[in-house]
C-alpha cells in the first residue's frame, strides 16, 4: 500500500507492504536506523518515537496507523544546527551513555516527558522512562540528565 | 597526584555524541545492496540423535541461496576455547533446544521461512539430563562426549572439576563454638542486553576472503574460529566489530557460531547475509550465567573469629562448555570469600546437562558464591549476636596477609576502609537499631518493614592463572598531527575506549580529542586475548600508557634536538614544550621536526601481566596478581502481605585504586547493581525439562528506572602499582555483592534467610516455592518466532 505521513518534518509518500509495522517501516523502508528494535512485543522501549507528540513502542503500531499522521524519531531531535539539542547534550555530559542501544529510545522518552511536565520529580522522571529498559546504566546518570535538562528549560522559560 | 591533567577528570565519554543523535551504527543497521537474511533451524528437543538433515527441498525454494549445516564446515566446524565441544552446526546430536541444526540465506522473510519449513530433520529422543544433581549417578544420561566408563559410570557428564585447600578443617570443627552447615542455589540469568546478537558477513569481489561485522565480545576469537572451520587464510578474513549494544560477557560462543555461519553462506551465495536475533532466538539460543548448587559449612569462636571453611559446588554448564571452564575455577577461588580462615577446602564439579548452555556473565562465577559465602557470613554474625560489619571487618583480608590459596598479598587490599566507608555512608548504625530487627513469629502479615544488610567482595583481576594474559596498544601520529590509538580490546559499552583515551593523552601530554580510537578490527589492531573478566582498564590500561610512553620518548628525543638541550631540560606546559633557552615549542612543532629527523612516529606496547602460578593437584598457588575489594549495604523495604521488596537505598564503595573517567566508573557501579538487583529480586530463567520458560521481556523482567534506588558510590583511591596510573578494574565487582547484600537486608527486616535466588515474592512471604511453576509451551511458542 501507499504511505503518507510526515517523518522528522519532512513529508514522506512511499510503497510498502500493508501488515508492516512502523519499526520496520522506518529502519527498512526509510533506513532511519536509530529506532532500535530490541523485543519487538513492547517491553523495552528501545523502538520509541513520538506518534503526533505522543510516546509509542513503533514495534506495536502498524504504519499504517501513522498515515497522516507526524512522527518524529531520533533524527528529528537535534539543535537548530544539526548538533546535540539541550536533552542530547545532557545525556553525553552527565555520563548517561553507555552501549547506546537503548539511548535514542530514552531520548524521546525524556522529551515525551518535558513536553507535558516542565518540572518533574526523580520519581515523576523514573515512573516516564519505566517503559525503556537499560541494561546498561542502573538510569541514575539517565535520570540526572533529564532532571538537569528540565531545570534548564524551565529558567530558559522565566527568561524569555 | 593533583597535577593530572585528563585522568580523574571529567569528560565526556569519547562515543556519547553519536549514540544520543541515533547515528551510531550497530551490526543491526548495516544494508547493503544485494543483502541477504539467514536464520538458523534450531532444535525443539533438548536431546536428541540426528539420524538425517536432508535440505535438497529448502535449496530448490526460488528466493534461497543457501542453506548449510555441519557438512559445510571443516570438521563439521568443530570449535571451542577452552574445551572443545561445540559445533558451528549441530553435529550427530542436538543437545539443548535452541541448538542450531542448520542456516538458510534468502531473499526475503518467506523464501527464508519456507526454507527452514522444508528441511527435514529426522531426529531419534534421547533422555535427557535435567537435574545438576544426578550427572554422575549411573543410571543418568550422557551428555558429555566421553563413554560410560567399564562399571557404567556417565564420568563424560563430569566437565572438570577444581578444588582449594588449605589445611584439613576436619580438624578445627572441635575448636569452633558455631558450625553452619547450608545449601545456597542460584538460577541462570540472562544477560538481557538489549541489542541482540547480529552477524553480516560480506564476501570479497572475486577472491575466497570475507569481511564480518559482528557484534562479539572478541574479534579476534571470532577470526580465528573462522578460519579454522571455514577453511580461510588469515589474510582473507576481516572481522570488524561496529558499536555493540551491550554484551555483559554474553557476546561470545554464540557469536562465533553466528559470525561463522553468515560467513560460509556469504561465499556460497557470493552476497552479503546478514543475520538477526529476534529476542525469542536470543533468550533460547545464548548462554546464560550458570546455575549452581553450593554447601557451605563454616566455624566459627564466639568472639565472631572466622575458623573454618569447606565448600562443595555443582556448577550446571548445560549442554556445552563454552567458558564454564573458567568461571567454575574462579567460583572455585573465591568460594571463601575475602576472609582469613585457618582451614578451608573447597571443591567444584562442573557437569554437562540439557539445559540451555553456561557461559561468561560479568561476575564471572564469583556472583554464585559471593552470593552464599555472604548469606553464610551474615548468618554467623546473626547466631553470634555481632554486628555484621563488625563480624567481617574482624576477619577480612588486609595487606600482607595470606589467603587461603597460601598468596601473600600486597598492600593494595582496601577492604577493611571500604566496610568502614560504606557504613558511615549508609548511616549504618543507626538504621540498624532503628529498623529493629525481624521475628518470623512476631510480624503481623501486612506489615511493612524495613532492613539494611552488606556483603563484601574480592574479585581478582583478569584472567589470573586461567589463561596468558597480555594486551597491545598502538599509537601512530597522522599527517594532519592527529594520534590513531588501537586496542585489541573491545568496548562494547563499558568505556574502555575512554580510559584508554585517557591514558594516552595524559601520558603524551596532549588534547584527548586529538586522539581518535579505532574501533576493533583485525586488520589494524593487534590480538590482546578476549575482552573478558573485566581485563580492560588494567591490561588495555597499561598496554596503552606503554606505547604512549614510546611515543613520548621519541618526541622527547625531537624536542631536545630542536632546542640543542638534554631530555632530562624539557618542561612541558600544555601541549607545549619548553626548553632551557629558546621559546616554547608547540606540539606540532615537535611532531615536524620529529618527521624531518625521519623518526618513526608510530609505536607499539605490549604490557604482560605479572607471573600468576596455580597447581590444579594440591590447590594452592597465586591464582591472580591482585584483587579488587568493595563492600554494599542496601536497604529494603518488605510488604509481608505480599511479599513485595522494594530496594529503597544503596551504598557501594569500592577499591578502585585512582580513578581515570569519573563518570564511567559512577555508570559502572550503578549498572552493576542494577543487574545485580534483578538477580536478586526478579530475574529468573526456568529450564522445565530442558525448555526455558522466559523468551522475552515480558517474562523475563529486568529492572525498570522504577526497580532502582539512588545509588551512593564512592571509592577508595588506594593507588595500585600495576596499574595504569594506579587504576583497577570496576565492571564485574560492581555486581558481584548486590544480590546478598539485598538478601541480607531481606533477613533483617523479616528475619527469614532465603538461600535460593531470586527472592520472588512466595520465598519472601513464606521462604519456599508454592508450586512448581511453568510448562515448556513458553519456549515452544518463542520458537515459532525464531
Ligand atoms: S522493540 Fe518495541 S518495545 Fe521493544
Ligand atoms: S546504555 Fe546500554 S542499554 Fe542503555
Amino acid at each position: 500500500m501507499i504511505f503518507d505521513l510526515i517523518v522528522n518534518e519532512e513529508p514522506i509518500h512511499t510503497e510498502a507492504p500493508a501488515d508492516i509495522s512502523l519499526l520496520h517501516f522506518l529502519r527498512d523502508h526509510l533506513k532511519l536506523t536509530g529506532t532500535k528494535e530490541g523485543c519487538n512485543v513492547g517491553e523495552c522501549g528501545a523502538c520509541s518515537v513520538l506518534l503526533d507528540g505522543k510516546l509509542v513502542n513503533s514495534c506495536l503500531i502498524l504504519a499504517a496507523q501513522a498515515n497522516g499522521r507526524r512522527v518524529v524519531t531520533i533524527e528529528g531531535i537535534h539543535a537548530e544546527d544539526g548538533g546535540p539539542n539541550d536533552l542530547q547534550q545532557a545525556f553525553i555530559e552527565y555520563g548517561a551513555v553507555q552501549c547506546g542501544f537503548c539511548i535514542p529510545g530514552m531520548v524521546l522518552a525524556g522529551e515525551a516527558l518535558l513536553n507535558s511536565n516542565i518540572n518533574p520529580t526523580r520519581a515523576e522522571i523514573r515512573e516516564a522512562i519505566a517503559g525503556n529498559l537499560c541494561r546498561c546504566t542502573g538510569y541514575q546518570q539517565i535520570v540526572d540528565a533529564i532532571q538537569a535538562t528540565a531545570l534548564k528549560r524551565q529558567e530558559k522559560g522565566r527568561r524569555d | 597526584m593533583t597535577d593530572r591533567q585528563f585522568i580523574g577528570k571529567p569528560t565526556n565519554r569519547v562515543d556519547a555524541l553519536e549514540k544520543v543523535m541515533g547515528t551510531a551504527r550497530y551490526t543491526a543497521d548495516y544494508y547493503l545492496p544485494g543483502m541477504l537474511i539467514s536464520r538458523c533451524l534450531r532444535s525443539k528437543v533438548p536431546h536428541a540423535r540426528i539420524i538425517s538433515i536432508d535440505t535438497s527441498e529448502a535449496r530448490q525454494i526460488p528466493g534461497v541461496h543457501a542453506v548449510i549445516t555441519c557438512d559445510d564446515f571443516i570438521d563439521h566446524g568443530r570449535f571451542g576455547f577452552p574445551i572443545v565441544d561445540m559445533y558451528m552446526l549441530a553435529y550427530q546430536r542436538v543437545r539443548y533446544v535452541g541448538d542450531p541444526i542448520a542456516a538458510v540465506a534468502a531473499e526475503n522473510e518467506e523464501s527464508l521461512q519456507a526454507a527452514l519449513k522444508a528441511i527435514k530433520v529426522e531426529l531419534e529422543p534421547l533422555p535427557g539430563l535435567f537435574d545438576p544433581r544426578q550427572a554422575l549417578s549411573p543410571d543418568a544420561p550422557l551428555v558429555g562426549e566421553k563413554p560410560r566408563d567399564a562399571e557404567g559410570y556417565p564420568h563424560g557428564n563430569l566437565l572438570i572439576d577444581y578444588i582449594v585447600r588449605q589445611n584439613d578443617p576436619d580438624a578445627v570443627w572441635k575448636e569452633c563454638d558455631l558450625v553452619l552447615d547450608k545449601e545456597y542455589t542460584t538460577m541462570h540469568q540472562e544477560h538481557a542486553y538489549i541489542e541482540t546478537e547480529a552477524s553480516l558477513a560480506v564476501p570479497w569481489p572475486k577472491s575466497s576472503g570475507v569481511t564480518v561485522y559482528a557484534c562479539c565480545q572478541s574479534p579476534f576469537l571470532a577470526k580465528n574460529n573462522i578460519i579454522q572451520t571455514v577453511g580461510l587464510g588469515s589474510e582473507d578474513v576481516r572481522v570488524i566489530q561496529p558499536y555493540v549494544g551491550g554484551a555483559f560477557g554474553g557476546k561470545d560462543d554464540t557469536m562465533y557460531q553466528t559470525i561463522a555461519q553468515t560467513a560460509k553462506l556469504a561465499l556460497i551465495s557470493g552476497r552479503p547475509v546478514k543475520m538477526v536475533f529476534s529476542r525469542e532466538e536470543s533468550m533460547i539460543s545464548s548462554y546464560k550465567r550458570d546455575a549452581m548448587i553450593m554447601h557451605y559449612k563454616i566455624g566459627a569462636k564466639k568472639d565472631g573469629t572466622l575458623m573454618a571453611c569447606q565448600f562443595h559446588g555443582i556448577v550446571d554448564s548445560g549442554a556445552y562448555a563454552a567458558i564454564t571452564p573458567f568461571t567454575a575455577w574462579r567460583s572455585t577461588i573465591h568460594a571463601m570469600g575475602p576472609y582469613r580462615y585457618q582451614a578451608c577446602s573447597v571443591d567444584t564439579d562442573v557437569v554437562y546437562t540439557n539445559n540451555g548452555f553456561a557461559g561468561a556473565f560479568r561476575g564471572f562465577g564469583n556472583t554464585e558464591v559471593c552470593f552464599a559465602s555472604e548469606l553464610a557470613v551474615d548468618e554467623i554474625a546473626y547466631r553470634l549476636n555481632m554486628d555484621p560489619i563488625d563480624l567481617r571487618l574482624k576477619n577480612c583480608l588486609r595487606p600482607g596477609d595470606t589467603t587461603s590459596h597460601g598468596q601473600k598479598l600486597g598492600d593494595d587490599v582496601a577492604l577493611a576502609e571500604c566496610l568502614q566507608q560504606v557504613r558511615k555512608l549508609s548511616d549504618w548504625d543507626r538504621k540498624r537499631k532503628e529498623f529493629e530487627q525481624g521475628d518470623p513469629a512476631r510480624i503481623h502479615p501486612g506489615e511493612l518493614r524495613k532492613g539494611i544488610g552488606v556483603a563484601a567482595v574480592f574479585h581478582g583481576m583478569s584472567l589470573g592463572a586461567e589463561g596468558k594474559d597480555s594486551a597491545v596498544g598502538t599509537l601512530r601520529i597522522n599527517d594532519d598531527n592527529t594520534l590513531t590509538l588501537t586496542s585489541g580490546l573491545t568496548d562494547y559499552g563499558s568505556g574502555s575506549r575512554t580510559v584508554f583515551t585517557l591514558i594516552a593523552a595524559e601520558t603524551l601530554g596532549i588534547n584527548p580529542s586529538r586522539i581518535h580510537m579505532l574501533r576493533p578490527d583485525t586488520d589494524t589492531a593487534i590480538d590482546s586475548g578476549p575482552t573478558v573478566a573485566s581485563r580492560a582498564t588494567v591490561l588495555g590500561g597499561n598496554a596503552t600508557q606503554v606505547t604512549a610512553m614510546r611515543l613520548d620518548a621519541i618526541l622527547l628525543n625531537a624536542a631536545a634536538d630542536l632546542f640543542h638541550c638534554q631530555i632530562v631540560d624539557i618542561l612541558r606546559d600544555g601541549e607545549n614544550y619548553i626548553g632551557p633557552n629558546e621559546e616554547p615549542a608547540s606540539f606540532d612543532k615537535v611532531v615536524d621536526h620529529a618527521r624531518q629527523m625521519g623518526l618513526t612516529l608510530s609505536t607499539e606496547g605490549r604490557w604482560n601481566a605479572p607471573e600468576n602460578h596455580w597447581s590444579f593437584e594440591s590447590g594452592t598457588g597465586k591464582p591472580y596478581f591482585a584483587y579488587h575489594f568493595g563492600a554494599q549495604v542496601a536497604e529494603v523495604l518488605v510488604d509481608t502481605g505480599t511479599g513485595k521488596v522494594e530496594v529503597t537505598g544503596y551504598w557501594g564503595v569500592h577499591n578502585t585504586g585512582t580513578v581515570i573517567f569519573p563518570q564511567g566508573i559512577l555508570g559502572q557501579l550503578y549498572g552493576g547493581i542494577t543487574q545485580g538487583l534483578g538477580y536478586a529480586l526478579m530475574e529468573r530463567v526456568d529450564f522445565d525439562k530442558g525448555f526455558i520458560q522466559a523468551t522475552n521481556f515480558d517474562e523475563y523482567i529486568i529492572p525498570t528506572a522504577m526497580d532502582v534506588p539512588e545509588i551512593v558510590g564512592a571509592f577508595v583511591e588506594k593507588p595500585f602499582s600495576d596499574g595504569p596510573y594506579g587504576a583497577k578494574n570496576i565492571a564485574e565487582p560492581s555486581l558481584v555483592p548486590a544480590a546478598p547484600a539485598i538478601i541480607n537486608a531481606i533477613f533483617h527486616a523479616t528475619g527469614r534467610r532465603i538461600q535460593n535466588l531470586p527472592a520472588n515474592l512466595e520465598r519472601v512471604l513464606i521462604g519456599k516455592d508454592l508450586r512448581k511453576e511453568g510448562s515448556n509451551t513458553a519456549c515452544k511458542l518463542g520458537l515459532h518466532q525464531v
